[in-house]
């Protein structure tokens, strides 16, 4: 078992596997980027699957809009680096994933109002109109 | 494109910020706390945003999101009464099953997401096999041609001028695709959120017939 571990942990060479955690830690890129993102994107995930509140899970929603967003940033980072001349185009649809945020809110939002006056709760599972 | 020296050191501190605050977001009980955790998670992705050199999208998700959806939120959640969730008297999580399934849902999805990044990530480095030197030193002639700042620590970046021009050269129809879609949003939010009264006299109808 700690030889399939060790097997495992340390590559073969003069690095070790843990040197080279510790270089990308301290040098971070893209994927560091893109890790963080899908964890965020994650979160988002798990907080409109669990929660009652309608309200938070349009929260959520923001959440895993922006995670989106840091994606598009880092690769237009990466191909702007690597020389790429069109590398802005990432930054141009994080703006309209930003409106279309806005947007989503503000309507999301007058529904949230509305279903509030009419049914006096905000919590989804007690909004089962629809339901047969 | 690697971050180096403080660069690395604030990317680290401001993304596990974006995750805890995110986390916390998810988990808080009261609402308008959830609503400021993703406030500071939203600025935390900016200052990432900042470190990945989209000065400009930075500025848009501070002033958009912090600025206006956020405040939004607020309010909906002042308008709407959460009393009981506040006082622990109702549970904020769907039940147990439910809860479980989702939860074991959003690992598998993690492991699968960890594993594409590395693997594609792998694979986009043999497609770019420029070493990381002869990009750095690429850039760094790149920064050499912008003007430097008056403290003469850094550069002036061309960041939003960029932006700029690209958004009204080559995204010029989507640009105006967007400004309908906001108009859309605002007359619709208007036509929800009115009450039956208001509907009334927007029909001219005397406020005592309204029902």
């Amino acid at each position: 078992m700690l030889t399939y571990l060790g097997a495992i942990f340390l590559q073969q060479g003069d690095t070790t596997r843990f040197d080279l955690m510790k270089q990308a830690a301290v040098n971070p890129d893209l994927s560091k980027f893109l890790v963080i993102g899908a964890l965020l994107f994650i979160i988002g995930v798990a907080g409109v699957l669990t929660r009652r509140n309608i309200i938070v899970i349009f929260m959520s929603i923001e959440l895993i809009l922006n995670a989106a967003n840091l994606n598009f940033i880092a690769f237009s980072r990466y191909l702007s680096a690597m020389g790429n001349v069109n590398a802005v185009a990432g930054q141009i649809f994080a703006v309209f994933v930003i409106v279309v945020a806005a947007a989503e809110a503000a309507i999301g939002l007058g529904i949230v109002i509305a279903l509030y006056r009419n049914k006096e709760t905000i919590w989804v599972d007690e909004i089962d109109l629809l339901k047969w | 494109m690697t971050l180096s020296g403080y660069e690395a050191l604030f990317f680290w501190i401001f993304g596990l910020a974006a995750i805890f605050a995110g986390l916390l977001t998810v988990m808080a009980r009261n609402a308008v706390h959830s609503a400021l955790f993703l406030i500071s998670s939203l600025i935390s992705v900016a200052a990432l945003f900042i470190l990945a050199r989209a000065e400009f999208i930075a500025g848009v998700q501070i002033l958009v999101y912090v600025g206006g959806v956020m405040v939004l939120f607020l309010f909906v959640i002042m308008l709407v009464n959460v009393g009981a969730e506040e006082r622990g008297s109702e549970e904020i999580f769907n039940n147990q099953r439910q809860v479980t399934a989702s939860l074991i849902f959003c690992l598998l999805l993690v492991g699968g997401m960890l594993y594409s990044i590395n693997t594609g990530y792998r694979g986009l480095q043999a497609r770019y096999p420029a070493t990381q030197e002869a990009v750095a030193a690429q850039e760094t002639i790149r920064d050499e041609a912008h003007a430097p700042s008056a403290t003469g620590s850094s550069r002036i970046t061309k960041d939003t001028e960029s932006v700029g021009s690209s958004l009204y050269r080559y995204a010029s129809l989507p640009f105006e695709i967007a400004s309908i879609l906001l108009l859309v949003a605002i007359i619709g939010s208007v036509m929800l959120a009115r009450t039956l009264k208001q509907e009334a006299s927007a029909d001219d109808v005397a406020p005592e017939n309204a029902d």
